[in-house]
């Protein structure tokens, strides 16, 4: 208790007073409808914030189902690319003639929109499951297997490579296998560098689900939901859900960011 | 690719080195040293029939200016770089297998400590590869921290200690699985002088309760008379051994030592060798 009093103390709350006025500031405008006139536009379009709000209160059972088959898509999609992106940081790192150079490769791949790979492996995943739900989540998952490999293979390969210098020399020294070399040096050395992918990966990998649904078969999931009320031209609904997605990348970020903390505070 | 894991049998106690054994711990016999630079490719000729024989027990400085090839020579004596003619021996055997029997305790120029462990954690990391038993790594960790002043900062990590502080923490680590030749590579170039003074004192004082073969390389000529039996000057360009100078000054040395004509005789006989070059 002492100790989250004394953080508490310790951190700097001018720092984040002035980005919480001003979202206070503007919703205060759109609550009472001046920022409509300001951006030119209708509460039709536009709801206000209140009403946003009971909309989510007011629909919570539905919006909770698409919020789950979201997650689930984000969340085993980041489990499965970080775990690939690692394995292949680790095989570049054994083969260093062939590790860097594919590497290049395969961050180019990162170029290429999730636009363009979602409809795509759609269209592969067709025969995996005579279920529709089953072979768009498989669909979806695929898409943020893809995202969030890159960032991991490329920061895991420099976590295992970028050692302190001499370090390597240490463990020859001292005999060590390459096992030893591997276990207590450069894996444990990666840590930080996981984290830096997993900073870019998080909110990629939440923007790649909600992206990917669009495209998806099965109709689920807060971004299909998205595009479905504005299709409907229910756009306090759609409002709704575009909330609600923006709050599922902030916790999970958030999250990120404390178990970060929580893993790498002694060694800075 | 992940193979090996050499048994080696612990050193529990100090008196495997204590035996006053006299002869020659490690002979550099005619080494030459040439390597590609890693910048442009060309031929660099590091040490050129070096011929050099360091008793068992004894302090040993290397010095020299940069590109004398001090590094390079201690690096050859530790199986971290090959001769590319002539021959080491360390106690008659190959450096590869001496190091292969953890034998060689090395101190680099920076601490070269693991953030990620605590100093304990840290000072334990190499016995951990020797696979010896926890109670025994406890016992030494203590030991070693009581050592070098640091017993207290045993739970904090690298990055709270000061660079003196880390680099006492590379020395607890190179003596905790008791090597019987340490070998220091520039360990005290990055402190400040006072630092280094005390460092300098505090070795002396290890080495008399360990007494291990130390080769220490520096560039600071002070430096290496205060601590040493035996000084080699190197010279640059190709490196070679252009002088050896023996320390008779008494031992156990204290930091006053250095305001004695003796002291400052050594002092001016290794700087005029490297006049000489």
């Amino acid at each position: 208790m002492k100790n989250i009093r004394e953080k508490l103390s310790k951190f700097d709350f001018s720092a984040i007073l002035a980005p919480v006025l001003f979202g206070v500031f503007i919703m205060i405008l759109w609550q009472t409808q001046l920022l409509h006139k300001l951006i030119g536009t209708d509460v039709f379009t536009l709801p206000l914030p209140g009403r946003i709000v009971r909309i989510i209160l007011d629909n919570s059972p539905t919006i909770l189902q698409n919020t789950g088959a979201t997650l689930i898509a984000a969340l085993g999609g980041l489990l499965f690319g970080s775990l690939l992106g690692y394995l292949l940081g680790v095989l570049a790192a054994i083969f260093p003639k062939w590790g860097s150079g594919g590497l290049t490769i395969v961050s180019a791949f990162n170029a290429v929109p999730i636009i363009a790979i979602a409809p795509i492996l759609n269209n592969l995943t067709k025969s995996i499951s005579d279920e529709p739900q089953i072979r768009s989540m498989v669909a979806k998952i695929l898409v943020v297997t893809l995202t969030s490999m890159i960032p991991m293979s490329v920061n895991a390969y420099r976590g295992l490579t970028n050692v302190k210098p001499f370090s390597e020399d240490l463990m020859k020294s001292l005999a060590a296998s390459n096992w030893e070399i591997f276990s207590k040096l450069r894996l444990p050395n990666s840590v930080e560098y996981i984290f830096t992918a997993l900073r870019i990966s998080v909110p990629g990998a939440v923007i790649s689900a909600l992206v990917s649904e669009y495209f998806a078969e099965f109709i689920i999931g807060v971004g299909r939901q998205i595009r479905e009320n504005i299709v409907l031209a229910q756009y306090a609904t759609a409002w709704s859900y575009i909330t609600v997605a923006c709050l599922v990348g902030i916790i999970l970020y958030v999250l990120l960011l404390i178990a970060e903390h929580a893993v790498l505070k002694k060694r800075r | 690719m992940f193979g090996r894991k050499t048994a080696v049998e612990p050193r529990m106690t100090w008196e495997k080195n204590n035996e006053a054994a006299v002869g020659a711990e490690i002979k550099v016999e005619n080494v030459s040293i040439s390597f590609p630079n890693t910048a442009n490719g060309e031929i660099i000729e590091a040490l050129r029939n070096v011929d050099l024989t360091i008793e068992r027990g004894q302090f040993i400085s290397l010095v020299g200016p940069s590109g004398c090839g001090k590094t390079t020579l201690l690096r050859a004596i530790a199986d971290l770089q090959q001769p590319t003619s002539g021959e080491i021996s360390v106690r008659g055997q190959n450096p590869r297998d001496v190091r292969l029997q953890k034998k060689y305790g090395i101190v680099f120029q920076s601490p070269v400590l693991y953030d990620w462990r605590s100093v304990r954690r840290n000072v334990c990391m190499p016995m951990e590869l020797m696979g010896l038993p926890k109670k025994h790594r406890t016992k030494m960790v203590t030991e070693m921290l009581d050592l070098v002043g640091l017993l207290d900062f045993g739970s904090k990590y690298p990055k709270e200690l000061s660079g003196g502080m880390q680099q006492r923490v590379g020395i607890a680590r190179a003596l905790a699985i008791r090597p019987e030749i340490l070998l220091m590579d520039e360990p005290f170039s990055a402190l400040d002088e006072f630092t280094k003074e005390k460092l300098n004192e505090d070795l002396l004082e290890i080495w008399s309760k360990t007494k291990t073969t130390i080769v220490f390389v520096t560039h600071n000529i002070s430096e290496a008379v205060f601590l040493s039996d035996k000084v080699v000057v190197l010279s640059p360009h190709p490196g070679r051994v252009s002088a050896v100078v023996d320390i008779d000054l008494p031992r156990p040395r204290t930091l006053d030592i250095k305001n004695e004509a003796e002291f400052g005789a050594l002092v001016a006989k290794v700087r005029s060798s490297f006049e000489g070059v």
